[in-house]
């Protein structure tokens, strides 16, 4: 299946462009998202949203078409054909 | 001599009496810091105990406070930080105001936590404290300089440029009731106290030391630091995203999730908010990172704007609230104006967050019909001119005419002035504005915002618990616990005092052994996690019995009403709203949690005796 990759900030600057269209597995969840990126763009992609310490992916949100997802909980979360899916940035502070 | 049994402290603070030209010390005692740690708390003890209720803010009987805490001056990471304290012009209570940079640092080695301003002077005056010697000079010379320019006439009077300063510009001079204090290019901004030193006649204290802080053992210390800056350097927000964007990229998260205010609130999605982004501003303004005192997050961002009217003007930013305030609540989106903008509130001295919605009132005032050309001195107010925004800051801060003065009351006093219903649209509580953080589109933010001691501000609770995710943010189940943890974290990191910016490290939803560890290793203190957030909690209720004091009660905790009436117009918050209802709810939760009367918002005498606040039992039984 399809899907469309929004991003800023970080982790634009990593995946190069601010719409990556990618091909997944049908069903493929966003760990599976998250370990494709990590997998494609190593260490850049890495230190932006897991912890070096632990190797946690630390919390934020996603968006799914818009709906609202959280890392902390919603990992296991099945990704459909033509889902537009915006990593948001792990920043605390503000 | 520092009779304190804790490290950390110098045991001492200046006071000064500027109505006779004298200065004493006020030492620091174990019970004291054991109760109030320093910063805030220490702070709103002291002005508890010495303020009559009812005091005006702006008269010789308020007195203004620098402080320090423990961690300050020290390597603890992102403990840069120096407060200012006082009774607010904007607010009428308690309200603390903390900046980074280096102030705080060399008052610590110049040999005072902090600095005691009492009464007023008949002339203008600085404090200059150099190693430990105190004078207090004649400032008429310097009296009506802006905040840069009278810096640098001070380093060069002083014959050092390592001397730091903390000095008002005209706004302060002029009672602007949101008047801020500048140190070097950072900002206690908030809540007017820069009018506070104006009443007093003093325009700037400067400081330089080369004293030291002691802390009971290094080799702890050392070890403490070395894994707290592992942590910072293994964090994504502190180690990637701070150091390359700084706050501003916060521009492009909250308006991809709908919650960033646009045109007075009226929306929180701005489809042209990419030109105010920390991207944008990346490659158009930044030529380089800065640090605080002792901070690895480098989140601050120094910025020349290259081209048009404003060409070669430099600040040190802007930072998020700048580019809300200044930029998409006033309806454009010229990042190159929110420098200048920035800029210019930093050189008048006002807090930019209150100048920038101030104007966005006026422009939806003016556009429904509630002031003309005579309350705007002819000027056609609308939203999206960005050609106006210099102009009205330099008005307000001088207070010209009869636009210029009625912004300098701040958006509270303002819609008094106006009525007509424009109380609805005047985002503000207890008379500070909200800052560029949704209170629709965060419940758990919304209890903060309609709670807090200081009104509208994004320092008494956080938004990130809700904004990453950490809880949910549809739903207002178990936000009353939420928000008062969130707190006492701020409070006694504020106390302290370290930024709240590293929250991952620090938090962020409750007080973490990392905190307490920092104060055990500075002070010799031996506080486990409970105490600590017992300690915590007696701050936060010792400050709210000086806002109770002073008449607020549950009735005041609200928020405007278009935050309660008007959901989220556009984007994927559309449709959120804080209703009354569920702001009631909220309310109820909360109140609940602390131990405080649910009719009044009053602490309870059993919730002030079981934190060692007994002598204010009295005060609040006699309400």
């Amino acid at each position: 299946m399809k899907i469309t990759i929004k991003s800023f900030a970080n982790i634009r600057d990593v995946l190069g462009q601010a719409e990556l269209p990618m091909e997944l597995a049908p069903r493929a969840t966003l760990t599976d998202l998250f370990t494709r990126l990590n997998s494609e763009y190593g260490e850049n992609f890495n230190r932006q949203v897991y912890d070096q310490l632990s190797g946690e992916l630390v919390p934020f949100l996603i968006l799914i078409n818009d709906k609202t997802y959280r890392t902390t909980v919603d990992m296991d979360t099945p990704l459909s054909d033509g889902d537009v899916v915006t990593i948001m940035i792990p920043f605390d502070g503000g | 001599m520092n009779s304190l049994t804790y490290k950390g402290y110098i045991g001492k603070i200046l006071r000064v009496n500027l109505t006779d030209g004298t200065w004493s010390d006020f030492s620091l005692t174990d019970e004291l810091v054991e109760k109030y740690i320093g910063g805030a708390g220490l702070a709103a003890r002291i002005l508890y105990d010495e303020l009559e209720p009812g005091v005006d803010p702006l008269s010789p009987e308020n007195k203004a406070i620098f402080l320090t805490g423990p961690v300050n001056g020290t390597m603890i990471p992102a403990a840069s930080r120096v407060g200012l304290y006082a009774k607010s012009p904007l607010t009428n209570s308690f309200f603390h105001s903390s900046a980074g940079g280096h102030f705080g640092a060399e008052l610590k080695y110049a040999g005072y936590d902090g600095i005691i301003l009492e009464g007023a002077s008949e002339k203008p005056v600085y404090l200059f404290i150099d190693e430990g010697n105190v004078e207090l000079r004649d400032a008429s010379h310097l009296w009506g300089l802006d905040s840069n320019t009278v810096q640098h006439e001070m380093h060069e009077e002083l014959g050092s440029e390592e001397i730091h300063i903390a000095a008002i510009g005209p706004a302060g001079e002029n009672l602007v009731r949101f008047a801020c204090v500048i140190c070097g290019c950072r900002a206690l901004g908030r809540g007017g106290l820069g009018a506070v030193l104006g009443s007093k006649k003093v325009k700037a204290v400067a400081v330089r030391g080369q004293g030291s802080v002691e802390v009971p053992d290094m080799r702890k210390m050392r070890l403490l630091l070395d894994e707290l800056f592992a942590k910072f350097n293994a964090n994504p927000s502190t180690s990637e995203i701070m150091p390359r964007y700084g706050t501003p990229v916060l521009v492009n998260a909250n308006n991809t999730l709908g919650m960033f205010g646009h045109n007075n609130w009226q929306d929180e999605f701005y489809t042209e908010s990419e030109g105010l982004s920390g991207e944008t501003m990346r490659k158009q303004l930044v030529k380089r990172d800065k640090s605080c005192f002792a901070c690895p997050a480098r989140c601050s961002k120094f910025s020349i704007v290259g081209e048009g009217q404003n060409e070669g003007c430099c600040v040190e930013g802007p930072e998020y609230e700048d580019i809300f305030s200044l930029g998409s609540m006033c309806g454009h989106n010229n990042l190159d104006v929110v420098a200048a903008g920035e800029r210019l509130c930093d050189d008048i001295g006002v807090d930019a967050i209150e100048a920038g919605v101030s104007i966005a009132f006026a422009m939806e005032c003016y556009e429904k019909g509630l002031i003309t050309d005579k309350e705007t001195d002819g000027i056609e107010l609308r939203f999206g001119r960005d050609d106006l925004i210099l102009p009205l800051i330099e008005k307000m801060g001088r207070r010209e005419g009869n636009l210029g003065n009625l912004l300098a009351e701040g958006v509270k006093r303002a819609s008094e002035q106006v009525g007509q219903g424009s109380e609805f649209f005047a985002m503000q509580n207890k008379g500070l504005t909200f800052p560029g953080h949704s209170a629709r589109g965060m419940p758990g933010f919304a209890l903060g915002y309609a709670t807090g001691p200081r009104g509208a501000s994004h320092h008494d609770s956080r938004p990130t618990g809700e904004r990453t995710g950490l809880v949910k943010r549809d739903t207002i189940e178990g936000k009353g616990e939420y928000t008062a943890r969130i707190n006492h974290l701020n409070i006694l990191t504020d106390s302290m005092i370290v930024c709240h910016l590293p929250e991952a490290i620090w938090g962020p939803l409750d007080i973490t052994d990392n905190v307490v560890r920092c104060l055990n290793a500075v002070t010799g203190m031996d506080l486990t996690l409970d105490q600590a957030r017992k300690t915590a909690e007696r701050i936060w209720n010792m400050i709210r019995m000086f806002s109770v004091r002073e008449g607020y009660r549950r009735e005041h905790d609200t928020l405007p009403g278009r935050f309660m009436e008007e959901p989220i117009k556009t984007g994927p918050s559309k449709g959120m709203v804080i209703s009354r209802e569920m702001l009631d709810y909220m309310l109820d939760q909360y109140y609940e949690f602390r131990g405080w009367d649910k009719e009044t918002g009053v602490p309870t005498r059993e919730k002030l005796e079981e934190l060692g606040l007994e002598d204010l039992t009295e005060d609040a039984a006699n309400l």
